[in-house]
């Protein structure tokens, strides 16, 4: 779910980029951008099979 | 390089996004190989790389604005990175099918590498960050204008994708089926 939710918020920082405020498209694209580390980082010390 | 230019190799690279993003789901659906959850993630951060270029093309080159591809590409090349070293040890098949050599998570840090390099590159230009006398049109053109679409597009196909792949779980390790369409089926 959490991938859905972080390429929904990739497509919405796109069109604020593109049709909306440039400071709202910096700060909402930065937030993405941790919280794409903080999933990273959850996965990465988690114990998988396969993938992570 | 002017910034007429510079807008021109931005929709360029967006372009680019938009083939890598095209070869994953060419992937996806012509050789049905679903991905797993750290290629999901190399290909959020492949189309987060497109950000910087489309606020380029809206509100001219600016340093700020290849600063968040960069890092963006860092970040990517770090999760593929650490994918390639998974598969690393002698005897272990990899994930997923191999093109031209080489499986998709061993390209996607090449891709990331290449995509700091070119920014680098891009950023020695300072004369794309002076006033441009040239009367740009306010969203770069129709072939500006078609990449960005195209990557907002494909970036808005992958929600729907991966809210079928994974449904409103945590996503699969190894996925094999699609699994909001197992439970309607």
């Amino acid at each position: 779910m959490e991938f859905t939710i972080l390429f929904l918020a990739t497509a919405l920082v796109m069109l604020i980029a593109w049709r909306g405020q440039r400071p709202l498209a910096l700060g909402l694209f930065g937030a993405v951008l941790i919280a794409c580390v903080a999933t990273y980082l959850h996965h990465a010390t988690d114990t998988l099979k396969l993938s992570f | 390089m002017t910034q007429a230019r510079a807008i021109t190799l931005n929709a360029l690279s967006l372009y680019g996004v938009a083939l890598v993003l095209a070869a994953a789901y060419a992937a996806q659906f012509i050789l049905h190989e679903l991905p797993c959850p750290l290629c999901l993630l190399q290909r959020i951060l492949f189309a987060a790389l497109a950000v910087g270029p489309i606020l380029n093309i809206r509100f001219g080159p600016r340093p700020s604005h290849y600063a968040m591809s960069l890092l963006a590409a860092v970040a990517g090349t770090v999760a593929s990175t650490r994918q390639v070293l998974l598969h690393i040890m002698p005897g272990d098949a990899g994930y997923g099918s191999a093109l031209l050599g080489y499986h998709y998570y061993t390209w996607a840090p090449i891709g990331f590498i290449a995509a700091i390099v070119l920014l680098a590159a891009i950023l020695l230009f300072d004369r794309q960050f002076e006033e441009d006398k040239a009367v740009l049109p306010a969203t770069g053109g129709a072939f500006a204008q078609t990449a960005v679409w195209l990557v907002i597009a494909l970036t808005a196909a992958n929600v729907v994708t991966t809210l079928l792949e994974c449904g409103f779980g945590a996503c699969a390790d190894n996925p094999v089926v699609y699994e909001l369409l197992k439970r309607t089926a």
